[in-house]
């Protein structure tokens, strides 16, 4: 054991340490930096300066009615806890339809009946927001189905392809390899 | 271990404490310090968000009265809720969405209902809530990492709180002899800096500290779906209560006067500085707004279409644990009281940020030369007892 006897290469990289080694850390202003147009970009998102979402879906047309969608971000759906995965639509009502719809639904495959129609949309005519769990064993070519229910009783239906509701989605099941 | 070097170990501790972060502590303290009153400098920067009574017996609009002027102003513009800061100088904060799809605040003012202006897109208050809250690291699953980097830095704060009492022999005696030597150069200025600015401020840095732990526990135990909360799972409206009518236009609503007239029946004291609009057909109002307790809020959800309050979430309701953690935000943030508040929360917010800083100052002169000499002390030792050994 011999501590005292140690060289002490009084090299530049030592003393370039020894009197910077308490302000390394300002280097960790670099993470907000880093993560400030992440941020700014997400509130345009969320207020909607940037649009419904990331990647407009477009007009879908439900029996008489018709919505904008969109999906939040274009991406593949996120993990939410133990809750599973899931995906952000955002949508807007067409103009004529605003004060004739109740309800707006998604789901994933068709539902049986209203009461099974899927997640609700949240939020105005103008913006609305639904968040849909996607579980890992759903089918690459399943369908997403939109269920709108009107003031009156009346129920309309209209489904697209998921790879067109959204081609992130799909990568990603297809990537999953099929799991059981 | 001798009295002597204990203190000195203690003194170390203290000292390394901070000094390895001390510009990421300064920055977290200097946000912090921003946010506690990042309402008021927005205030201050943008009139729209001013209101100021026109007479001295002018009333207050009702929120009836409110959407009302805004659907007579724009008529496409929907309102989502609309909320009383708790100081009457502010115009009133109400959420509403665009038919071009926006979603944005506009400021109203409580007396004519007359819409001042939106918010800008470059929100002061939650940026730097942001940056002091989770260093801007997004959340993706659950809390971001930022989130626990930041509350993490609880630990060394109270830890500091802790050494620097051990290390200031008798601190109670700064109390009543405060000591702040400027002539007697720079160390010793701040030193004595230091010292007195502590000792005021032990209250404080033990509220921050022990609220932040808090924070730190609470995303942990967030992260692996550990819950204490006994608040009810969000309701709905249930199928049968919400009318369907003949010719398919919606179904009339209470006027928000009734509900918060239904609520406030039900839960006496009840106050309203908020009331958020059904979020679609089938989801309730909600009223809400602080009654005695300044912590927290309590809050009634109300069926739109027939007034009965269908959940309440009062004071009562909460378990002890709850009434504890709960109140751990509004004392952190010293967002409870008013202005007054505020401003002895940003005081000690610039007292806690200049710690930091007289702190790396003292270090800077002092530290690195008792750090030095300990290093040459147990270098010694060690020398002797190997001479020592080996002559044996």
């Amino acid at each position: 054991m011999n501590t005292h006897a140690k060289p002490t290469p009084d090299s530049t990289l030592r003393r370039f340490w020894l009197k910077w080694r308490f302000h390394i850390n300002v280097l960790l202003l670099l993470v907000p930096l880093g993560f400030m147009p992440k941020y700014f970009a997400d509130a345009a998102l969320f207020r909607g300066d940037t649009g419904l979402g990331e990647r407009e879906i477009g007009d879908v047309q439900v029996g008489p009615w018709s919505l904008r969608l969109a999906e939040l971000r274009n991406e593949a759906p996120t993990l939410d806890g133990p809750a599973g995965h899931m995906k952000n639509f955002t949508a807007a009502l067409c103009d004529r339809c605003r004060d004739q719809v109740k309800a707006t639904y998604l789901r994933i495959g068709k539902p049986r009946s209203l009461r099974a129609a899927g997640v609700i949309f949240f939020g105005t005519p103008h913006r609305m927001g639904a968040m849909l769990p996607i579980p890992e064993k759903t089918k690459a070519d399943a369908e997403l189905w939109i269920t709108m229910e009107g003031w009156d009783g009346a129920m309309h239906q209209a489904a697209l392809p998921l790879n067109q509701a959204s081609p992130a989605t799909v990568a990603w099941l297809n990537q999953q390899g099929g799991k059981p | 271990m001798s009295k002597k070097s204990r203190s000195k170990l203690w003194f170390l501790v203290h000292s390394w404490l901070a000094l390895p972060i001390w510009f990421f502590v300064l920055i977290v303290c200097v946000t912090g310090t921003l946010a506690v009153i990042s309402q008021e400098i927005v205030w201050l920067a943008n009139p729209q968000m001013r209101a100021s009574q026109p007479s001295d017996d002018a009333p207050l609009l009702s929120y009836d009265q409110i959407i009302a002027a805004i659907k007579r102003a724009e008529p496409d513009t929907l309102v989502e809720s609309i909320s009383r800061p708790d100081e009457s100088h502010f115009a009133l904060d109400v959420s509403v969405s665009y038919p071009d799809g926006r979603s944005v605040t506009v400021y109203v003012d409580p007396y004519s209902g007359v819409i001042q202006g939106t918010a800008p897109a470059f929100d002061f208050k939650a940026f730097t809530r942001a940056l002091h809250g989770w260093w801007l690291v997004p959340f993706t699953n659950g809390y971001s990492w930022g989130w626990y980097l930041v509350s993490f830095l609880s630990l060394p704060l109270l830890a500091s709180l802790v050494t620097g009492l051990v290390v200031y022999k008798k601190f109670w005696k700064g109390f009543f002899r405060p000591t702040l030597r400027i002539r007697h150069g720079a160390r010793i200025f701040w030193g004595d800096f230091h010292r007195l600015s502590g000792i005021w401020s032990i209250w404080f840095i033990a509220v921050i500290s022990i609220t932040s732990t808090w924070f730190l526990i609470q995303a942990f135990m967030f992260d692996n779906q550990v819950s204490i909360s006994t608040a009810p799972v969000a309701l709905v409206v249930p199928r049968e209560s919400v009318p369907v009518t003949s010719d398919g236009s919606p179904a009339p609503t209470i006027s928000l006067e009734t509900a918060i007239a239904q609520a406030k029946e039900r839960i006496p004291g009840l106050e309203d500085s908020f009331v958020s609009l059904p979020a679609n057909a089938y989801s309730y109002l909600s009223v809400g707004g602080r009654s005695w307790y300044p912590l927290m809020y309590q809050t009634a959800d109300i069926n739109p279409y027939t007034g009965d309050v269908a959940a309440t979430r009062l004071l009562s309701d909460r378990t002890g644990l709850e009434l504890v953690t709960e109140s751990m935000r509004p004392l952190h943030t010293g967002d409870f009281g008013g202005i007054w508040i505020k401003l002895i929360w940003f005081f000690f917010g610039l007292i806690l940020s200049m710690m930091v800083l007289s702190g790396l100052l003292i270090w800077t002169k002092r530290t690195a030369l008792a750090t030095a000499n300990a290093l040459k002390r147990s270098n010694k030792h060690a020398r002797l007892q190997t001479t020592t050994e080996v002559s044996q």
